[in-house]
């Protein structure tokens, strides 16, 4: 057959085709300068020496949320950009300086004197003072803020300055825990705080100043040029996109349109681990670990020994491997590796042992056993949860899945309104032990998601909490007291514990994550 | 003309206040309110309750709801309760990304859906008819997820040809940007491309079987020029109705495709207004969304009296 | 036999059209009518063997969580096809009557026009984002959306069809002969009125096989561990890059069932023009 064979009809359609096409073809010619999926072509050997300059592109899973920038979130990239903390944690919980030089705990720990720099500029060009701080305190102490710490910041009775750049607070009882309230908090300019509440503005010390945001979408830093630390930062520029979707964002760290994230998928992640490419770092911080709550209002679950049969019913192993992609390892306490609680009996107490759940249920004489269970209506959360359905479907517990919104969902956990079983995840086991126990919702020894309370875990969480010592070998005795009573009690019933993964191309050194996973770039550059 | 926007306008203004009253009865339905999602995961009952208070949540519902609708007749939008900045602001970015999407999948509408009319009215062969209507049928059926997903797997997996998603700011990076919409803006367009191939083809088959047009293509007038200056304007009216409520649709279809391929407009920001109950932005939003669908039918039914003057202003 | 021979167009159902359409619907029908027949595996069960390929042991290998693919787009048919069949005569029924309540008077037929308008109006997938926010995930709040989208199409056509067939003459006489007007509408009107019904029943399944998908997709669709397409499909979406195949059987379920109910209405809607 011939194509020109009714030459009327196919000249006017082809000739209207190519016009109408015309648009398309310069489209396409703008589309050639630059392919959006190329993959960039850079080798990963990070150079030693640190170079100035440049724009560092991070892509987050989540978006920035104001109204949460005093509580500890899932997206804490803002905090330590634009503010500064007292004093930083090192590797084994040390408390470093920062805005903080020096520090002196009194010997019945109820009073902590802090030297301050006296060198630090807000970004108004206000200087940074002793008012400051106590500002942060105060701020923290205000139900409003949510802040995690809050229990921690309300120890602090009094405030006495001595000059403009040293202060000492008193407390009214000692605190094990008190730096993790100076790792925590952050300094802000009391003057702007209810805009940087209500997303208007940001002012803090910190290395970068805010200098836009696209709710939804984007959010860029410029170089703060009086920052404190002489030299630093070394980039001019971050920017931080915000990518729900993880393909996505995977594809955006493959093609080079950023360098850095810490919201890879599990399963992406082990992919990237054998390409030279990349660099993947894993943090003992961040949501840190995923567990079955239980709420003990419900009669079923009321006997101990059911709540040990579910967590013997738990195939731990499969759900790291299938749910989280190999990241992360399983374990029935919440501590990751570094915490000073954290022990190999301990995360293997419970273990996949069917028979011994089902032995468990017929002491405590129970036949049949049907319980709702809430999760994340996310893919991820999804296929949590249907592992453990099946997994107790297999000792003979019926779990209904409630698939929840988050905002429902938190809202349950607050007003302790959660159904017979849960899941989640949780953070603050990375800190002191005690933080855990008196500032993360499903473990507060006073008001609990799971509604447990005996006096025996008040008894001994006040006293690992109520000491200067937070690091003393008695300090530590109580804080394995605590560990055991979770796994016996199983109110909250860990399943796997896993931080938060860096993943950077190999243009980016230096980047790193603070114990509230507020990232800090001040040391962070580009090779390329 | 004016007597039948008259008559027309009552009846959309009701439309829009019914469901501005539904719009916030829904939201408020919904359990899980702002208070806790804004009050962060490990918020006390009296933070909860505090920010009730200042969000006036806590007044009665029709006290709110007349609220509401005060601040919109003033035409201050106020600001968003969770994800924070002035919700004209978010509207007015959200808007930015989907109007970007949505012209460029128009564009393509009427590229595709004339050229599709065209070439079936006019062509001679029957395969090629056959082949365009077992076309248009399928893509008209097959729902926005799947064309989406198929796309994603011919032209970002197996190709690597673009991008599966994201975005990128037409003014930073043009050549980037057009990447990144081809494939969302194609998925969106296909099906509304279809109707419009079949409109436009059916108009042409009818106008071209006339008695005019056999007089002049009797009288020598050359085919082309027939199809141009008569057969093509004639067919138009029908067409610019199906044009008018093919916006709607792209605009509504938009929601699903900013999901699959990750593109920040509306469709995302109702999404996350709705997961983080951010009631101002929601509200304020769904009923843009339904002001627009009023609005676009309201024109559409214009434009086709104004184009057909057999329609009387009555 | 002779009709089904000659060269002629062929009316309605029997049509090249409208026999594909039945064909595809039927194939994916029978499939899910008959899962336990064709596969021995149970669609919730899990096993270690997670995100395995198409083969011999799993005919299209397995999910994230190890559950056997061909097992689980089979009953995940069922489910699709028993949202749908339980949610477009609801809305059905509900668009029909809100059309004859719309010929009783010019006042209840301005009013019926406006809730069509209403609906049409509202964003569908953000209503179902409201609706299952508000009765959580299921298979109830997928047949509540369905239907609700569903009742403009069915009542715009009955109250078209009504329109014009009560000017009929027969309907006339009737009035004149002393019945009364709801009389009339239900015993001459309606069954007169029927036929678009019926295509537009063809074109409801179809969208109800789209809104199920679209509301899995979205993560507010059947209760897990239940199948259904559209979750099969939302699943997958994460394994795009690395496990392809994960999508495609899925895919092509709904498109064969999307597709042969739009092709079963253009075939029926032909058969009824002439």
């Amino acid at each position: 057959m011939n194509a020109l064979n009714s030459p009327l009809s196919n000249g006017l359609s082809r000739r209207n085709l190519l016009r109408a096409g015309g648009a398309g073809v310069a489209l396409l010619a703008l589309a050639a300068c630059r392919s959006a999926t190329d993959k960039s072509s850079e080798g990963a050997g990070a150079s030693a020496t640190p170079k100035r300059g440049g724009t560092l592109t991070l892509a987050s899973g989540l978006d920035y949320t104001p109204s949460l920038l005093f509580a500890q979130s899932a997206m804490t990239h803002v905090q330590r950009l634009v503010f500064n903390t007292l004093t930083r944690y090192d590797d084994k919980l040390q408390p470093q300086p920062e805005l903080a030089t020096s520090w002196q705990l009194a010997a019945d720990g109820k009073a902590v004197t802090f030297k301050l720099r006296e060198d630090v500029l807000f970004h108004n060009g206000r200087k940074f003072t002793a008012d400051d701080v106590i500002f942060a305190v105060k701020n923290l102490q205000n139900p409003v803020r949510s802040a995690q710490l809050r229990s921690t910041a309300l120890a602090v009775t009094n405030f006495e300055k001595k000059g403009d750049f040293e202060l000492t607070l008193t407390l009214a009882h000692p605190v094990s825990n008190l730096f993790d309230l100076f790792e925590f908090m952050i300094i802000t300019d009391e003057a702007t705080v209810e805009d940087a509440v209500n997303g208007k503005q940001l002012i803090g010390t910190g290395p970068f100043t805010l200098a836009g945001r696209n709710p939804g979408s984007s959010l860029s830093f410029k170089r703060n040029e009086k920052y404190w630390l002489p030299g630093r930062p070394y980039l001019d520029a971050v920017e931080i996109r915000v990518i729900p979707q993880a393909d996505s964002l995977l594809s955006s760290l493959k093609t080079g349109q950023s360098q850095l994230s810490y919201d890879v998928l599990g399963k992406d992640v082990a992919a990237l681990k054998g390409d030279s490419q990349y660099r993947v770092k894993e943090y003992a911080t961040g949501a840190g670990a995923y567990y079955l709550g239980v709420n003990l209002s419900a009669p079923q679950v009321q006997d101990k020994r059911v709540r040990q049969a579910l967590a013997w019913a738990l195939d731990r192993d499969r759900l790291v491997k299938q749910a989280l992609g190999g990241v992360g390892f399983p374990s029935s306490t919440p501590w990751p590796k570094s915490s000073p609680v954290y022990s190999e009996a301990g995360a293997a107490h419970y273990t996949h042992n069917p028979d011994k759940a089902r032995a468990l249920l017929k002491e405590a004489g129970v036949d049949t056993l049907t319980l709702p269970l809430a999760h994340a209506n996310t893919p991820g959360g999804t296929a949590i949860a249907q592992i453990l359905q099946y997994d107790l479907k297999q000792v003979g517990i019926t779990v209904e899945l409630q698939p929840t919104d988050s905002a429902t969902m938190q809202k349950q956990l607050i007003s302790q309104t959660m159904p017979a079983l849960w899941t989640l995840s949780h953070g603050f086991a990375q800190l002191h032990p005690a933080t855990l126990t008196v500032s993360a919702y499903p473990f507060n020894e006073a008001k609990n998601s799971s509604k447990f309370s005996s006096p025996e875990y008040t008894r001994i969480v006040q006293e690992a909490w109520n000491r200067a010592d937070g690091d003393s070998a008695e300090a530590k005795a109580l804080y394995q007291k605590i560990s055991d009573t979770l796994l016996d009690e199983a109110f909250v019933i860990d399943l796997a514990v896993a931080g938060r993964t860096e993943v950077a191309t190999g243009k980016v050194a230096g980047a790193d994550l603070n114990k509230y996973a507020y990232l800090i770039l001040d040391d962070a550059y580009l090779t390329a | 003309m004016r007597s039948y926007l008259l008559k027309r306008l009552p009846s959309a203004a009701l439309v829009l206040l019914l469901a501005s009253f539904v719009i916030f009865a829904i939201l408020r339905l919904i359990p899980g309110d702002p208070a806790t999602s804004l009050a962060g995961p490990d918020a006390g009952p009296e933070a909860v309750a505090a920010i009730r208070a200042r969000l006036g949540l806590d007044q009665p519902f029709l006290t709110q709801y007349a609220g509401w609708l005060g601040d919109l007749l003033t035409g201050d939008l106020g600001p968003s309760y969770a994800i924070g900045g002035e919700v004209s602001e978010l509207i007015g970015n959200g808007l930015g990304a989907t109007v970007e999407l949505t012209l460029a999948a128009l564009l393509l509408v009427v590229v595709l859906g004339l050229a599709i009319g065209l070439v079936g009215a006019t062509t001679r062969r029957p395969w090629v008819a056959g082949a365009l209507r077992a076309l248009t049928t399928a893509v008209l059926a097959v729902p926005p997820f799947v064309t989406g997903i198929a796309l994603v797997l011919v032209f970002a997996v197996t190709l690597g040809l673009l991008p599966p998603g994201g975005h990128e700011s037409v003014l930073d990076a043009p050549d980037l940007a057009v990447q990144y919409l081809l494939l969302p803006a194609l998925c969106l367009a296909l099906p509304s491309a279809a109707i419009l191939g079949r409109y436009v083809k059916d108009g042409l088959e009818r106008t071209l079987a006339e008695d005019y047009v056999r007089t002049a293509t009797a009288l020598g007038v050359p085919r082309k020029r027939i199809i141009r200056r008569h057969a093509l304007p004639n067919a138009l009216p029908p067409v610019v109705t199906v044009l008018g409520m093919q916006i709607g649709q792209l605009l509504g279809g938009a929601v699903l495709v900013e999901a699959i391929f990750a593109w920040p407009g509306l469709g995302q920001l109702a999404e996350q207004g709705v997961v983080r109950r951010d009631y101002p932005v929601v509200q304020d939003l769904l009923l843009l969304m339904v002001g627009v669908f009023v609005l676009v039918q309201l024109l559409t039914d214009l434009v086709y009296a104004w184009l057909d003057p057999r329609i009387r202003w009555e | 036999m002779a009709l089904l021979l000659t060269r002629r167009r062929r009316p309605g159902l029997l049509s090249a059209r409208g026999l594909t359409g039945l064909a595809l619907v039927g194939a994916v029908a029978l499939a899910g009518l008959f899962a336990p027949l064709l596969t021995s595996y149970d669609p919730v069960a899990q096993s270690d063997l997670a995100l395995a390929g198409p083969g011999a042991d799993h005919l299209l290998g397995t999910d994230d969580i190890g559950r056997d693919l061909f097992s689980r787009v089979l009953y995940g048919i069922r489910t699709d096809l028993l949202i749908s069949f339980t949610a477009v005569p609801v809305g059905a029924l509900l668009g029909c009557a809100f059309a004859l309540l719309a010929a009783t008077s010019r006042w209840a037929d301005m009013s019926v026009q406006r809730l069509f308008d209403l609906i049409l109006a509202f964003p569908g997938l953000i209503l179902a984002l409201a609706v299952t926010a508000i009765l959580g995930p299921g298979a109830l709040p997928v047949v509540i959306v369905i239907a609700l989208a569903e009742i403009p199409g069915f009542g715009r056509q009955l109250r078209a069809g009504i329109l014009v067939q009560r000017e009929r003459e027969y309907a006339l006489a009737a009035r004149v002969g002393g019945a009364s007007r709801l009389r009339v509408l239900v015993r001459h009107v309606l069954p007169n009125a029927v036929d678009p019904l019926i295509v537009q029943g063809a074109v409801a399944m179809s969208v109800a096989v789209f809104i199920e998908g679209a509301m899995s997709f979205l993560g507010v669709g059947v209760r897990p561990p239940e199948p259904s397409l559209g979750s099969i499909l939302s699943q997958s979406m994460a394994y795009l890059s690395t496990h392809p195949a994960f999508a495609i059987a899925p895919l092509t379920a709904v498109t064969a069932l999307v597709l042969g109910f739009a092709l079963i209405a253009e075939a029926l809607n032909k058969g009824i023009r002439r």
